[in-house]
Formats: C-alpha cells, structure tokens, sequence
C-alpha cells in the first residue's frame, strides 16, 4: 500500500542513490520501505576515521512531519550516543524539521560524531573523556573503530 | 601540353552545358508539380517562464499535486500557499506541519500566511 509517507521514502531514496552524499549510504529494509539500514563511514582526520558504523532508522506513517526513529547497531562510544545506540541530536528530537530527509539525517549524525555537544551528554563517561581526558577518550573510540569492522 | 589545354577546354565547355541543361530541367519540374503539399502539423513545446519551486515537506514541484493528494485522488483541490518569509508549500503539507509547530520548515521564522493560490 502507498502512503504519503512511503512515497516520500522512494523520493529519498531516489535522491539519496542520485546524488550521494560522501561518506554515508542507505537503503530501505528488502520487504519494508519503512525500517532502513544505514552505514556512515567516520570522517578522515578525526578519531572515528575508518569506522564504518552500521545504523538502523525507523519511520512511521507521520514521516515527514514526525522524525525517524534512529539508532546506531554498531557499538558507539560517543557522549551523545547512549548505551542501546539511541542518539541525542537536537534535529532528531525538538529541532526537526519536515524538509530534512534520510540524506540530511546521516549527514548530521556524520558531522556529529566528531563534534560531540557534551552538553547533553547521553554516556557520561564518553563525555567526561572527552573534556578531561581526550587521550584516553580517542583511545576508546579506536577500539570502537576496530570493532566495526568485525560485524559488516 | 597542347592536349591537357584542350582537354581543360572540354570540361568547361561540358559543365557550362550541364548547367543550362539543369535551369532548363527545373523550368519543366516547376510546370509539371511533382509535389504539392496538402497538409502540414506544427509542433512546438512550451514551460513556464519561472522557477518552479518544490515543496520542501513532500519534494514534489509546487505546482503539481502533493504526495497526499495524488494519493487520495484529490489533484484539483491541491493549492500553493506562501508565508510572508515567501517560502511556499502545498497547504495540504503545511497544514499539517504548523499543527504541531507554527513555524516556516526552511528559515523557522514564525508562520504567516501570506498568500493562498495556485
């Protein structure tokens, strides 16, 4: 059955496989255009470099106007990720807007593993690393790094 | 020497020929109307002469029908509406956005009609 929601599923799709934003990919679940999975490849030049982190996005029919509900699958160390991968990104909660689509949300979520807000911290050790101790902090999302690429 | 001359001669004198030969020809052609033309189609294409903004919610061109009603089957009832930040929408699809948050979705200034139409 085509809805609104699902229809504007396909026209992110078409768009995300047009035109590709560098560094993250996506595509709806093989028998639901509703569950996708998603990889966003950590950005060169920061401690996530060469992890490929495995998501999972959910929508429902309110999509567009309601966001999607998105978790990371691959284990995250990140003070705005919490520990069943859920994440805290303003634009995915109270800042969400109805013209951002799949292509913009892995984007945002790219962009925000290597500029972490430790204001709203969803782990508390990650966030306290990473202003107290960015040593050991970068050595731990090494780790996480490695272990990425375990479950591809 | 002599005989390339000569043969030069020949050409030009064939060619001035074949040239008189033709006018005559198409004197006759133009008596005799092989061709006459009974019917003619004329094609030609047209757009609008404006950008034509898509309707950021649903990513479908303004002036088309939104997701939702080309789903329900209601093209004719779908109208444009512009806000006074001038960013326009399907009204279907801003209607349902300022429900639960009265601001434009592009520049988040608070959402004013200012116009609705096609």
């Amino acid at each position: 059955m085509s809805t609104p929601a699902r229809r504007r599923l396909m026209r992110d799709f078409r768009k995300l496989q047009e035109d590709p934003p560098a560094g993250v990919s996506g595509a709806p679940s093989e028998n639901n255009i509703m569950i996708w999975n998603a990889v966003i490849f950590g950005p060169a030049d920061t401690p996530f470099e060469d992890g490929t982190f495995k998501l999972m996005i959910e929508f429902t029919e309110e999509y567009p106007n309601k966001p999607p509900n998105v978790r990371f699958i691959s284990k995250m160390f990140h003070p705005n990720v919490y520990a069943d991968g859920g994440i805290c990104l303003d634009i995915l909660q109270n800042r969400w807007s109805p013209t951002y689509d799949v292509s913009a949300i892995l984007t945002s979520i790219q962009s925000l593993l290597d500029e972490p807000n430790p204001n709203s911290p969803a782990n508390s050790q990650a966030a306290q690393l990473y202003q107290e101790n960015r040593r050991e902090y970068e050595k731990k999302v090494a780790a996480i790094c490695e272990q990425s690429w375990q479950n591809l | 020497m002599s005989d390339s001359q000569v043969i030069m001669k020949d050409e030009t004198c064939s060619t001035a020929n074949g040239k008189s030969g033709s006018m005559e020809s198409t004197k006759q052609d133009a008596e005799v109307k092989p061709f006459t033309l009974k019917k003619w189609n004329i094609v030609a294409m047209w757009s609008w002469d404006v950008d034509c903004d898509t309707c950021a919610i649903c990513r479908v061109q303004v002036m088309d029908a939104c997701l939702r009603c080309q789903t329900e089957n209601k093209q004719e009832e779908c109208v444009v509406v512009w806000g006074e930040c001038n960013h326009s929408f399907h009204n279907c699809c801003m209607s349902l956005w300022v429900k639960q948050n009265n601001r434009c979705p592009l520049c988040q200034q608070e959402w004013m009609v200012q116009r609705i139409g096609k």
